[in-house]
């Protein structure tokens, strides 16, 4: 059994964000779960990535951020989304490929977002969503504007990439306010880090790079709360790139169509392998600032809430090949119509 | 003494030039190799130009502050046999190897040396030759099959041109000017009819024609049609007689396609009138058992359809064999094509009185004479077939009245 | 007299000069003024806004991607074509689907020196553009005179499209003009760099003085060839091509890359199908021969067309 007793955190958040974010993992969890179950039901094409297990960490993030910054989530960032401002109807409506959703089904899944609203559309070359995010904030550079932050989410997988390398460099180099997260989530799909990089600790790459580095324990909210969102804060004072390295066990398979049976039972059963929306019911409960009634009526509500948005967008169309433009240039006229 | 040439390098790529700003020797100089002489200026950079080998200046031929090509000569040293072997300079460089420009906006790039002369061409095809029917003379491109499609014309009408492509090939400039060397000709508009025809007889003549004939001695036909009311014409007697012996023996008059022989479905025969600027040809059906007095009042009513233009579709189709009477036009002989969709055209030609020996009296005897010709596609048919069938014929013309 | 490579930074002055949204991204850009000085003194012209970029290329145009999404107009100097392959993914996942996925556009310019030079390599040498055509989402240009060095590089940052900017390095100082100028056919049309009615030939960049000098030697043979210039690859202005093909009735497509697919084969598979009636001869291609660009001058001498294997191939045309 995981060990989901409370201990006296070195992070002590208030009450109200960490109610939020709890929330947020709560709407964030539940709608996983709906989409994990459509996806068995053959409602969903392609595949599903869920995020158990780092939704704390991903909420902490998204809830850090202010309207104006920019964020480029990736695989295992839907509270973070959610908290940073997306609707959940864009999650549903790509993922069941309606017609109606931001990316029109012409990408699915988690490749979606609105970038001219600072929610960056992540494509699936690991890494590659890093250096966008640093133009991003060269962009705001330029045009005079401050105080913005950029931030992105990565694996533990993603940090062998050279696009990661090159990003978090030129991020240093420009002194950008970009902040890292790295979701150490023990496993690339079934890779795990003794595969992925040889260094002690992830976080020593910062001294590398020149950036300020720091770890969390992911499973705990309090933690999550107060180190991403002081790596948050410095970024935008101008401290420059911030990276986090979050360690937590990613409690499902790399997506829906995978089973995990790679991860080792002890690891499951070990502190890294708790639950974080546990751990934090358990904390609110502790600290009294939800009833079990409360848990319970949120739980209903939110699934209410998911419920209400995968029926609306059931009924809504599916893309038609023959009436989508067949155009992937925004200059009609440079568009060239010979070629069929 | 052996004179080395000093040359502008390559300073940079995608550098054309450099300019001279110092020149840090004299003619009369004794350098070294190695030795900095002249300094020159790219976009990027100040740069010296060293000494391939020791010896004297020989002579400068630039001036500070002018620009030169990269390869270009910018003086000579006068150097030592021995140090000219040393240094391995007596080979001789290779032709200007280097992309020089020449003149304002123009490139050109020398030919290196060692470039073999190109193979000739030949019509391969993977190592293969070109079977000779797929390349040259024959052959018409996709523009002139286009153009021809265009203009109503076909192969047959190209016979006349002589080509100036790869092995006589005529070429689309060939046509065009065939074309416009046309209309310094009289032309008048050829009839539909004639058009028709012309069609009719291009496509037939894909096929290996030939003639067989022999002479038909006419005299019981004549006497036979005396007597006769209403009249048979000639030819009628004659496209009966097929008819029987087609009948007997359909083979002849079969089609080939591929490995098979198409035999005839009924014998309906057609037999040739000739109208304006053309011949039409109507059809008399199931021949073969039909006797020749019911066949005549058909024959000249199709006759006179055929001669106003009356013919409707049925009356002139499916036919399996043709009769032409050329006979009516003086000819005593003649290879006529036959349809393209037959194997055989039965010809007429005019008769005349000739001796015939009679072996029995010793003695040469008036006769009237026509030859009697089979054209056919001789795939179908050889020369056997031929004389067999022309002989049944002749038989069957010897008593008419089995007709 | 102006040089391709002055125009090429005149119009990248214009540029910074006329947008405050355009910057210039690449290795020794700033105060160095470039590898072949295409920026040269922007940097002090226009101070903050030409920059030198780490040794990234993924970086670099990921990075113009997230500056365009948020309003700039990057420009990006590859140092090389050759050198653009480690940021491949960036310019043909990313930049190029931008729009198509998210109706978000992608005015980003990404130049790209490109074509041989005597004793450059392998690796210095490389035309790339035929590798890029193949993907949806990205317009390619590729100059071959002065003057559309320097219009076709402002359109090219005027485009709200990725542009990608293929700039001969041969042509950088060997071409000279008069002067810029004043008006310019826009993308997406071809020129009639030479007019002619025996035979087509139809090409880009610097490959298309090698065709005119050919048209040059067969025009002493009394033989008078059409030389087209593509000036850009994506789009590729078909229609001109075609109606040249229905003048003359014979097409060479000449390019310097290698010769599987690539544009030279577009050229002709276009003409096969839709020009097929308009051809007195089978259409023909020259390119580079099917090897990595050789660095000795006498293997490069003879590895892509020169001005003598592109008569040769003419002639062979004119002849059939």
């Amino acid at each position: 059994m995981p060990d989901t007793a409370l201990r006296v955190s070195a992070h002590a958040s208030a009450r109200e964000p960490f109610t939020q974010a709890y929330r947020w993992m709560l709407l964030a969890r539940l709608l996983e779960e709906k989409l994990a179950s459509l996806y068995r039901g053959g409602k969903i094409n392609g595949g599903v990535f869920v995020s158990k297990g780092q939704e704390a960490l991903s909420a902490s993030l998204g809830m850090s951020l202010k309207k104006g910054d920019i964020f480029a989530p990736l695989i295992r960032d839907q509270a973070g989304r959610l908290a940073f401002g997306e609707n959940i109807l864009d999650a549903v409506r790509t993922y069941l490929g309606s017609r109606l959703g931001p990316m029109r089904g012409r990408d699915g899944n988690v490749h979606r977002g609105r970038p001219t609203e600072g929610h960056y559309a992540m494509i699936s070359h690991l890494g590659a969503m890093i250096s966008a995010v640093c133009g991003g904030l060269m962009a705001r550079r330029f045009q005079g504007i401050t105080g913005t932050v950029g931030a992105t989410c990565i694996g533990d997988g993603a940090t062998s990439t050279g696009s990661f390398h090159e990003a978090l460099n030129l991020a240093a180099i420009e002194k950008l306010p970009l902040v890292l997260i790295i979701a150490n989530n023990q496993f690339a799909y079934s890779t795990p880090n003794t595969r992925e990089f040889a260094c002690e600790n992830l976080v020593d790459r910062a001294i590398g790079y020149g950036v300020e580095g720091q770890t969390v324990n992911a499973t705990e909210l309090d933690a999550c709360l107060d180190v991403v969102g002081s790596a948050v804060a410095r970024a935008r004072d101008s401290h420059g790139p911030q990276l986090v390295v979050a360690n937590l066990l990613r409690l499902a398979g790399h997506g829906e169509h995978d089973d995990a049976g790679y991860i080792p039972n002890a690891l499951k059963e070990s502190a890294i392998g708790r639950d974080c929306l546990k751990v934090a019911e358990c904390v609110l409960l502790e600290r009294e600032w939800a009833s079990a009634a409360d848990l319970e009526c949120w739980r209903e509500a939110t699934v209410e809430q998911v419920e209400d948005a995968v029926a609306t967008v059931q009924r809504e169309p599916a893309p038609d090949p023959n009436t989508e433009n067949w155009c992937a240039l925004s200059t009609a006229h440079l568009d060239d119509t010979f070629i069929h | 003494m052996p004179q080395i040439p000093i040359i502008m390098p390559q300073l940079g790529e995608s550098i054309a030039e450099a300019t001279i700003v110092n020149i840090a020797v004299q003619v009369g100089d004794a350098v070294d190799a190695d030795q900095d002489v002249i300094e020159v200026e790219t976009n990027k950079a100040v740069m010296s130009v060293t000494t391939p080998c020791p010896g004297r200046v020989g002579c400068i031929l630039v001036e500070s502050g002018q620009s030169y090509s990269v390869g270009a000569v910018l003086g000579y040293l006068e150097a030592t046999e021995e140090d000219v072997v040393r240094y391995g300079l007596d080979v001789p460089a290779p032709a200007a190897t280097l992309a020089q420009a020449d003149g304002d906006g123009e490139v050109a790039i020398a030919t290196p040396p060692g470039a073999t002369k190109p193979a000739a061409v030949q019509p391969t095809v993977r190592g293969l030759p070109v079977p000779a029917h797929a390349a040259g003379a024959s052959y018409m491109s996709p523009r002139m099959k286009a153009r021809m499609s265009e203009l109503g014309l076909h192969a047959a009408d190209l016979a006349g041109i002589a080509g100036s492509g790869a092995a006589g090939r005529v070429t689309i400039e060939d046509f065009e000017k065939f074309l416009s060397q046309l209309e310094n000709l009289t032309l008048t508009p050829a009839s539909p009819m004639r058009v028709a025809v012309a069609d009719a007889m291009r496509r037939s003549a894909t096929r290996p024609i030939a003639t067989a004939g022999i002479p038909l001695i006419l005299d019981a036909v004549l006497a036979h049609r005396k007597q006769a009311n209403p009249k048979p014409g000639p030819a009628l007697y004659a496209l009966r007689a097929l008819g029987i012996a087609l009948a007997e023996n359909s083979a002849p008059a079969g089609r080939l396609v591929g490995d098979r022989i198409a035999h005839p479905p009924a014998i309906d025969i057609g037999f040739a009138v000739e109208v304006e600027d053309g011949v039409l040809v109507p059809v008399l059906r199931s021949v073969d058992s039909t006797p020749l007095a019911d066949l005549v009042p058909r024959y000249n009513d199709l006759v006179e359809q055929a001669r106003q233009r009356r013919l409707s579709p049925a009356a002139s189709g499916g036919s399996v064999a043709t009769v032409t009477n050329f006979g009516t036009f003086g000819l005593t002989w003649a290879t006529p094509i036959p349809l393209p969709e037959q194997t055989l055209v039965l010809g007429l030609g005019a008769g005349r009185v000739v001796p015939q020996w009679n072996a029995e009296k010793s003695v040469f005897e008036p006769a009237t004479e026509a030859q009697l010709t089979l054209s056919f596609d001789h795939r179908v048919l050889d020369g056997g077939a031929a004389g067999r069938l022309l002989g049944r014929i002749a038989e069957l013309l010897a008593d008419p009245g089995q007709l | 007299m102006i040089t391709y490579l002055e125009a090429i930074r005149e119009a990248q002055a214009k540029a910074l000069a006329d947008d405050p949204r355009v910057y210039i991204y690449g290795q020794d850009v700033g105060a160095f003024g470039g590898a072949f000085k295409a920026t040269k003194n922007l940097a002090q012209e226009f101070p903050g806004r030409v920059l030198d970029a780490p040794i990234s290329e993924d970086a670099m145009v990921g990075s113009a991607i997230g500056a365009a999404i948020e309003g700039m107009r990057p420009i990006i100097e590859i140092q090389y074509a050759d050198f653009s392959t480690p940021g491949f993914n960036q310019i043909v996942n990313h930049a190029a689907s931008l729009f198509w996925r998210t109706e978000v556009k992608c005015p980003i310019t990404i130049r790209l020196p490109s074509g041989g030079t005597a004793g450059s390599g392998p690796f210095h040498s490389q035309s790339m553009e035929g590798v890029y055509a193949q993907y949806p989402g990205l317009v390619i240009l590729t100059p071959a005179t002065v003057e559309d060095a320097y219009s076709m590089l402002l359109e090219a940052v005027a485009i709200d499209d990725p542009v990608l900017f293929c700039e001969h390095k041969y042509l950088y100082y060997h071409l000279k003009a008069e002067g810029l100028p004043t008006e310019a056919l826009p993308v997406g049309k071809a020129r009639i760099a030479r007019q002619g009615r025996d035979a087509t030939v139809v090409t880009y960049s610097a490959m298309v003085h090698e065709a005119l000098a050919a048209a040059e030697e067969l025009a002493t043979e009394g033989y008078e060839v059409e030389v087209v210039d593509l000036r850009s690859i994506k789009p590729l202005d078909t229609d001109t091509v075609l109606a040249s093909v229905a003048r003359t009735g014979r097409l060479l497509a000449v390019g310097e890359a290698w010769p599987w697919g690539g544009v030279t084969a577009e050229i002709v598979a276009r003409v096969a199908s839709e020009g097929f009636e308009l051809l007195d001869v089978p259409p023909r291609r020259l390119n580079a021969k099917n090897t990595p660009v050789p660095f000795h001058p006498n293997l490069w001498g003879t590895h892509r067309p020169t001005a003598q294997t592109v008569a040769r191939a003419m002639r062979e045309l004119l002849q059939l």
